[in-house]
Parts: structure tokens; sequence; C-alpha cells
């Protein structure tokens, strides 16, 4: 036997500490490296409170990310003019001199023409600061991208009107009944998985957490959980407000709170606006014991009325309360049941154990701190919430928490942070009338009405929205309609795949990157967009390069460091070095070093801005970020490789005390006037196809559009991740496909054994799934997992690159099933449709060489 | 001397194979072996179905069908329980394979070296530190992670798990984990019917 260990963990070397990034998040790492240099094993830092030295499945795979024998090894230049799906670029390996040269001959002739002919898809989620970078480029706001609208569209905007947050979550350390609609928290996606499963583990066998898991297909959690109830796709909201209706109709209230806590008192007037004391333009709640009026800051206020109807100066008003109780008239258990296919009696009996569950009336001590005790919440996420009326649906989700009186209180619904950048900072702020402020812009700053549009993606008239970006797909195919004064020919694109992730009609997004006159591309591996590209810059990898992030904890916040484990592999730099030199070459490098100072949050410690003339490198921009969090030098950080806590509790529970939460968001209705106003005034030929009913102070149970598609397209698609694909997909790492290929549920199209014995279908049979905007090709993998009128796609089946050694090529991309219009479309937040209505037809019997004959079918008519 | 063992609580694993993975990190096992998995079986019919992840690996068993079919004795049994083959002994005629109840263990191929993860022949320098303790032709399994062990570590699988699904502990210790758990939750083993004595129990 030799004496040399033949575990590598176990062999002679050396650990770094260091942060994961195989998914958007930032788990804790410990970096193996033996003696000889080789990076051969990645741990979970046990150091860690958020994931206790686990990781998910794909934290596992960092290290053959680094070696990764596909990756981009030098700057490329392609060689073939022709660009499309089946050219070969024809690349070349060039010099980072020669790369540059021509990346800044061509951006100085854009910016020197138009900067708004630039089309970027940033999406570096552990780097957000770059997604500003297009802010120094001459102001350019446009977007070529849908990541942060495709599952958040509604959601973001909604966190920051409801608690001035990116995310949010049940909070797990409390929480004893926990319903995740849609969403895969704590099993399979979102926030920190591997942090997320493990406290949601303890809690349900440990503490005996009840899990219920409504959505249409029987994900991990659906499976893990007490109860899966399955649903019609894209009614989320209908039945939230069959929960609502329960709550209110049998008093399952938090009375205290919604009086207290809430802009549910407030009186609303025959405008929807809130009836305002003309002296002096404050809100007013009525007083039941002195029978009045009376302004919200009144010191005589005996108590507040949540129901009635008053007359106030001339006019009838009701409490923001009555109003909703009125809505949900229309929106029994009986009704309800009849859109989601929910029975009656379990919407009634889940509102119910919900309330009970929920103490009402009961309060906790938490770190000397007295509080409301709910723990009871309904947690959601892109599923439930990713559908045409996208805000009203969210605001609904927010509701059933805030009946129940949960929301950022110990045990309930928390907002989470994108990154606090300062330990010492709290992330909301008063506003008018005693409310919080709305912050529904987390990502940046508003972008101004503008017309002719200054934004491709017409963020222009989103003021409340998140960037919605498949709205390239009509505007830059009909630029006349939309009244464009440039056409874009440049795009840049980071660490995306826009042409993967963006909904909507293949041939005219295959149009539109034809028409481009260069595209740069920085990333690590190539993909479906990024071999469009006139040049490749090679990104280092995680393991190679410097960064600090805390990326949207739950219940804990801490910087996390990233350093370099081995030296670079291969002729790469960070995006730091290629962002700062494309800078310089352009021009506007003092810019750029302004808005990283701002969007990092630099002026907060002044002495930690970067200087105009400077080029500041992934390490300088990490020990700013680590300085600025908790004032340790990077030093600090590379010993103890992060600086992560549990959430300090003044910032995670009620940290608005004494502030009313947006039951009522009055603020929508004020936003949608000023756009409507501008739009009037500046006569925009499109604002009668603005669907100004997206915009409600509450909401109701109005259909989504998908449910008005024609008959023939009879069944539901939707699409879905798991644990091992969560966030970025990373078929690409031959461990991932190992593992992905092996499990049932990403093997092919998930059918309901009634729903394919209707249309003759057999297990293993090609089937194809038509909507009226695409169509697509699988194989039938039959379950008892999923509802009757539902097909569903793994994202795992979505690609269409045969370059990668071990990716199974599909039968086409499941966001060309998507329509990309207003339509369907919030006119409110810009959330697009992520449903679509499909008719499922058998193709033909499993062929022998199945995979590549779903491949074929992605080119095939 | 402890004997080590391992519990799978059923109610907190979720299937994401981390552990697989986080196996293949630690042992450099070739493209296709897996020396622990989880699987999934659907149970019941729609609505009222569900899914269990089920995790598998070698069970270590006590009357181990593997160690007696051995012609050469390259499988044995350490004094702490752990069943472990000798590559030098080996000689990878499969008896242990087709004895095995669980099917656990894997032969390994030339042609899986040569083709390496990425399956186009050009090895990564992570695999290629790690090959050199395999022999083509030989049978492998896993091995608890005995070098973690003898350091006092718990195998790669366990400390990665994001539920703690996996218990590693001393099952003649009636105060570890992972024998409490047993005796508290009625754990019992797979297929207990070929009284192989395995040193794996799941817990629902």
């Amino acid at each position: 036997m030799n004496n040399h260990p033949v575990q590598n963990s176990m062999k002679e070397g050396k650990w770094v500490t260091s942060t994961c990034k195989m998914c958007l998040h930032s788990c804790n790492t410990l970096v193996h490296v033996t003696r000889e240099g080789i990076v051969n094993k990645v741990e979970g830092n046990p150091s860690s409170v958020s994931n206790k030295g686990r990781l998910c499945p794909k934290g596992n795979c960092a290290l053959l990310r680094l070696y990764d024998p596909q990756r981009i090894k030098s700057p490329l230049k392609r060689t073939n003019p022709k660009k499309g799906p089946k050219e070969d670029p024809g690349w070349v390996p060039i010099s980072w001199e020669e790369a540059f040269d021509i990346v800044g001959r061509e951006l100085k002739k854009t910016l020197q023409e138009d900067p708004r002919k630039l089309l970027p898809a940033i999406n570096d989620f552990q780097k957000l600061f770059l997604w500003a970078w297009p802010a120094a480029f001459g102001m350019n706001a446009n977007y070529f991208t849908v990541v942060g609208t495709y599952c958040g569209g509604g959601y973001h905007p909604m966190n920051g009107m409801v608690h001035s947050t990116f995310a949010a979550a049940n909070d797990v350390d409390y929480c004893n009944y926990w319903m995740n609609v849609g969403s895969g928290d704590g099993f399979s996606s979102h926030l920190h998985v591997a942090s997320a499963a493990n406290y949601m583990a303890n809690a349900r066998v440990e503490r005996g957490m009840r899990v219920v898991v409504v959505e249409p297909r029987l994900s991990i959690g659906g499976a893990k959980a007490e109860e899966w109830i399955p649903i019609r796709p894209a009614t989320d909201r209908q039945f939230a407000l069959g929960l609502c209706h329960v709550l209110v109709k049998e008093k399952l209230y938090d009375v205290e709170f919604l009086k207290k806590d809430t802009n549910a008192v407030y009186l609303v007037g025959p405008n929807g606006y809130f009836l305002r004391r003309k002296e002096d333009n404050k809100c007013m709640v009525w007083d039941p014991v002195d029978q009045k009026a009376k302004a919200w800051d009144d010191e005589s206020i005996k108590d507040y009325a949540l129901e009635g109807n008053y007359r106030v100066d001339g006019v009838t008003a009701r409490p923001a309360f009555q109003i909703f109780k009125d809505t949900l008239n229309d929106c029994t258990p009986e009704k309800m049941s009849e859109i989601t296919t929910v029975p009656t009696e379990t919407i009634e009996r889940i509102a119910r154990e919900f309330a009970t569950a929920a103490q009402i009336g009961s309060t906790i001590r938490i770190d000397g701190r007295s509080m409301p005790f709910r723990p009871a919440a309904f947690n959601y996420y892109r599923g439930a919430q990713g559908h045409k009326n996208g805000s009203l649906t969210n605001h609904c989700f927010k509701l059933v928490n805030m009946l129940v009186g949960n929301i950022d209180t110990p045990g309930g619904h928390i907002g989470c942070t994108l990154d606090d950048q300062w330990v010492d900072k709290g992330h909301v702020a008063p506003g008018d009338d005693g409310m919080l402020k709305p912050m529904p812009h987390q990502l940046h700053p508003e972008i101004p009405f503008a017309y002719p549009p200054n934004t491709t993606h017409l963020q222009d008239y989103f003021p409340l929205g998140v960037d919605p970006g498949h709205l390239n797909n009509i505007t830059l195919t009909n630029p006349e309609r939309f009244g464009f004064n440039f056409y874009p020919d440049t795009m840049l694109i980071c660490h995306s795949n826009p042409l993967w992730n963006m909904p909507g009609d293949q041939a005219k997004w295959f149009e539109i990157m034809r028409k481009m006159r260069f595209i740069v591309a920085i990333d690590i591996v190539l993909n479906e967009s990024t071999v469009w590209a006139d040049v490749v810059l090679p990104a280092d990898d995680t393991l190679e390069s410097w960064n600090m992030t805390m990326i949207e904890p739950t219940n804990t916040e801490g910087m996390c460091l990233r350093q370099p484990v081995i030296p670079r592999l291969y002729d790469s730099k960070s995006e730091e070095e290629i962002f700062n030199e494309i800078s310089e070459r352009i021009g506007i490098l003092d810019v750029w070093n302004q808005i990283q100072n701002f969007v990092c949050g630099f002026p907060q410690k002044p002495e930690l801005m970067l200087e105009p003339g400077k080029k500041y490198n992934d390490r300088d921009i990490a020990e700013r970020k680590g300085l600025l969090w908790n004032d340790k030098p990077i030093e600090w950080y590379q010993e103890q490789g992060h600086a992560v806590t549990k959430r300090r509790s003044d910032k995670w529970y009620r940290p608005w005390e004494g502030m009313r939460l947006h039951f009522y968001i009055e603020y929508i209705l004020q936003r949608r006037d000023e756009l409507k106003e501008n739009m009037e005034k500046a006569d925009v030929p499109f604002r009668h196809e603005w669907s100004w009913g997206d915009y409600q102070a509450l909401p109701d149970a109005r259909l989504d559009p998908v449910h008005q598609e024609p008959r023939e397209y009879d069944m539901y698609a939707i699409t879905f991740k798991d644990i091992q694909i969560n966030f970025t997909e990373n078929l690409s790492i031959p461990w991932i496909s190992d593992i992905v290929y092996k499990d049932p549920v990403h093997m092919g199209i998930l059918i309901n054994p009634k729903a394919a014995a209707a249309r003759g279908i057999q297990n293993g049979d090609v089937i194809r799934l038509t909507s009226p905007y695409g169509k697509i090709t699988g194989l039938a993998k039959v379950t008892e997992g999923i509802h009757p009128e539902t097909v569903g796609v793994s994202n795992a089946l979505t690609r269409w690159v045969d370059y990668h050694m071990v990716i199974k090529p599909g039968g086409g991309n499941f966001n060309r099933l998507l329509p990309a219009d207003l339509r369907n479309t919030d006119a409110c937040s810009g959330q697009m449709e992520t449903v679509a209505r499909v008719k499922v037809t058998k193709v033909r019997s499993r062929p022998a060489n199945a995979d590549e004959f779903i491949k074929s079918q992605f080119y095939a008519d | 001397m402890p004997r080590w063992g391992m519990v799978f609580d059923l109610k907190r694993c979720i299937g994401c194979n981390a552990c697989t993975i986080a196996c293949k990190q630690e042992n450099t096992t070739p493209d296709r072996v897996l020396w622990t998995k989880t699987v999934s079986e659907e149970i019941g019919t729609y609505p009222n179905v569900t899914r269990a992840y089920i995790p598998l690996i070698c069970n270590h068993c006590e009357d181990a069908p593997c160690e007696r079919v051995c012609p050469t004795k390259a499988t044995y049994t350490r004094e702490d329980g752990i069943v472990m083959v000798d590559e030098n002994k080996c000689i990878g005629c499969g008896a242990c394979a087709t004895a095995c109840p669980y099917k656990n263990r894997y032969k390994l191929h030339q042609e899986q070296f040569d083709r390496g993860l990425y399956r186009s022949g050009q090895l990564t320098p992570f695999e290629k530190q790690g090959y050199g303790r395999f022999v083509a032709g030989t049978t492998v399994k896993c091995t608890f992670c005995h070098e973690r062990v003898d350091a006092g570590l718990e195998p790669a699988c366990v400390i990665t798990c994001p539920t703690e699904a996996r218990i590693f502990g001393d099952l003649d210790n009636p105060s570890s984990k992972a024998r409490r758990i047993i005796q508290a939750r009625k754990g019992y083993q797979p297929l207990a019917q070929h009284n192989t004595k395995p040193k794996v129990f799941y817990v629902e």
C-alpha cells in the first residue's frame, strides 16, 4: 500500500477561502489546492452561518468549470462574416492588444454616432456594478436580455414597494406553516439554495414546520411537502384571492396590524386616490368613536375604521380595507375554484389553517425587543407571479400575508435586500403621510419618460417596471411603429445568453442579431448568443479572480470574498480590467469610475471613492467593498473568507416600525396618471395600446390574456428549473449533465397520463408543442406529478448548441412558445407572460436515435 | 474500535445529488462511476401523488457477499467495518459485482480514463492528479472516504449534504447521532431479506 493519500481533500496542499459563483448567490467555500497547484476539491466553509459548510450540486462542480476544456482560452476574432445559428464563426485567436483595438474602435464609433445604438446584455449577478457600465456609455439605458424580468418583473418592484427590498422570503427561523406557491424556495431554487435547503430541512424535521405547496407540477418542494395542491397555471392570483375572501369574510385577519401598521385605514375617494384634507393635504382616516374623519396623524384618534362608507367633504369615501372587501365579493372560493381547479373546500381549509397557524395576537421577544409573532407565511416566486398581470398578482400575494399581519414579522414573510453595502445602513425610508417610501427601482434608477423613446425595450414607459427586454423582439423589427429616431447596430454581451433567455419569435431574434454591425462578448464559455460575436473576450474563472459580494441572502448578511486560488490558466482577464480598458480607449474612464462609486455606494465612506484617471482592478473593487461593509482590510477577508452573520434583527424584523405599509398602493395610480399625461402630451402613437388596467391600487380577479388564447390551444405549457440547474444552467459540466439527464423530470416533456392517453401519446413518443407563437419538439415523459391540463418543459431541454461536449441539444427552446408583445406584458411592471397555451400532438414513436432526432427538429419547419 | 455506518434521513433528502458530485470531486472517480447517488420514485396517482428521493451507497455489509465470493481476497473488511477493495489483489473477475444485491460496484475500463469526464480525450488537470489511484480492469466502490475517516473527518457526501440527510457515525456507540436516530426513528436496512447486515440504515 502506498502512503500517499488518494482522496483529494487529504492530499498535501492548502485550503483557500472563496465564494461560490455557480449560481448568482454567494455560498462561502473552501478550495483545496495541491502542492502541485491543482484545484482538487471545493467544499462549503463551515464557518459560514449561511451555507454551514454545505454546497448544492452546482457548487460541487466549480472546479470542473475552471478546468472546462471548452473555456475560451484567448481573445477570439470571427473570420466568417456570415452570422447565424448554423454558421461556424471561424474563430481565430488574437492578442488582447488587437482585441482591444477592434473593440475600442468599434464602440467609439457607436458612442460618437449615438450611444443609444448599443444593445447591452450584461448579467453578472455577483458584479452587479457592471450592469451600470452602459450608463457611462453616454447614459445608454438599453437592455437586451430578460434577466431580472423573466423571474421577477412584477416581483421586484412589488417587494420594493411593500418591503423596500429586492426579494422576500418566509422567516425560516420561526415559521411553522410555510406555503410555497410557484416557488422553489427552501428546496430547489431561488435565494441561496444550499443554505435555504438546510434551514428548511431543519425547520421541517426538527420543528415540525408544515409545508404546503401549490403548483401545476410536483416539484421537489411539492414532493417533500405535507400537501401538494395542483393548480391550473397562471391562476395563482385567483387562488390567493380565494384565500383572502375566506380570511376577510370569516374575520381571520390581524385587525391591530392593519390599523396601526398599514394604510388599510386610509380613506379612499371615488377617484381611487386617498381622500386628502383640504387645508394641509393630509390623508384621512375615519374615527368610529368620534364618528368623524381625521387626519391620519391626529392625536385625538380613538380608533380607526377598517370598514364602512362615509360621507366626507361632500364625497363618499371608504377605508382601503373596505374597497378590498368589496372586491372580494367576486372572489368566492367557489368562483376561484372554477378558475384554479383547486377544490372549494381546499381553498377554505388552507385559509383557515393559515390563519390559525399565524397565531394572530401573539408576541415574541427577540434581542430584547417584543414584536408580533406570526409563524405562517405565503411564499411565492417566478412560477406564480410571472404573468401578464404581474403587479396585481404580486400585490395579491402580499395581501394574503398582510391580512394575517406577518410582513417583516417573526415567523412571517420578510423582505430581503439585494446588497446592503454597509452593515449599519438600513434599507427603509419614510415616505408621505406616515407611509413607507415606495422603492420600486431596486436595480437601477428610474428611466425618465421620453418620446421618441430612448430605449429599445421601451423602459421609458415603465415608471414602476423592471426592464422588459423581450419587447426588443417587436420594437427592433418594427421601429417605425414605435417612433425610434435611432437604430442600434452594436451589441455587448457579458455573462449573458439573451437569444436563449428571451421569449418571442425566434426568426425575429435572429434577424435582429444579423443586423448588428459589431458584437463583442465577454464570457468564460461560448453560448447560443456569443457565437454571433465578432470579438470574444475571455473572462477569468471564479477561482482565478477577485470579487466581493453579498447577494440577496435571506436571514444572514455580510460580504463574501472571492480570491484567486491559482494563477490564470489561460490568457483571460477580469471583467473589471476588460471594462476599464474599453472605457479608457473610448474616453469614458472617468465617468465609469464615477458610476462605480455611485453603484457600489463608496460615497458613504468618501475615502473609498475611485479617483478620475485611474483604473481599478478586481482586487481594488473587492477591497473597497469589504472596507465599506465592516472596515476590515482585504487580508482579513482572505483569512476569514467572509463576514457572514445572522441578519441583524433590527434590520430583518420590522425595520419600518412606526411607518405604515402599503396595503393600498395609491403610488401606482399616481405613476399611471403621470405616464398617461406624458404620453398624451407627447402624442405617443401606441399609448392606446397601453393596458392602463394593469395599474391598480388593489388587485382583482381579472384573467390573464393567456387564458383567452384560441380554444385549439387546449393545454398550458410551463417551464421549470431544479436545484441542479438553479439560475445559471451548467449542463456543459459533465457532472451536472450526468445527474440531470438521469433524473426523470428532465428526461422529456412532462405530461399527465390522462392527457397523454387522450392524444394517443405514450411514454417516450416524440411530441410537438405548438403555441400561437412557436413550437418545440421533445420526448414525452408521462408522469402523475403534473396537472392534467399542463405540460412541463425542464429548462434542461432548452439548449440548442452542439459544440458543448456533454449537452444534449433539445428540439427547440421553451421561450419560443411565449409571446413577446404588449398584450401579454404587464404595462405596470414590464413582467412578461411565462406560461404558454399549446396544442400537444404526437409526431412519431420514439426513434432509435432519439437525441439526434430531437436535435434535428430545432431547425425543422 | 468504532463500527462505522451511515443513516439516510428520507424526510430530509431532496434528491439534489450534491452527494453524488461531492463524491466524484473527492475521489476523482471516472465518467459514469457513481459511488453514491440519489434516485427518485413517483408514488401514487394524480392528484394523490408524491415522489420519494432515495440515496444509495455501498452498504458496507457485516456479512458482505462481495467479500465472501472474492477469489483473491481483494475485498476485505477493515476492523472498523469499512469494506474495501485492494486494487493490487483485484483481478477484475466481477464475482463481487454479481454477488452484490445492491449493485453498488463498478468495474473500471481503460476507455473511461482515456475519454475523460468531457468525453473528448482531453483530461483536465483535476483528472490527471486523481486517476493514479485506480487500476483499469479492477472493481471499485465507496470506501466511506476511509482516509477522511482515519483523519477524524466525515465522508465528503455527508459534509456537503445541504439538508443533512446523511448521518455518519459509530453504530456501536449508543450516544452517536447515527445510533440515536436509528433508535428514535426506527431505522431499517435496505433489502434486509438478503441478510447481509448492511451498516446503512434508512429513516422516514
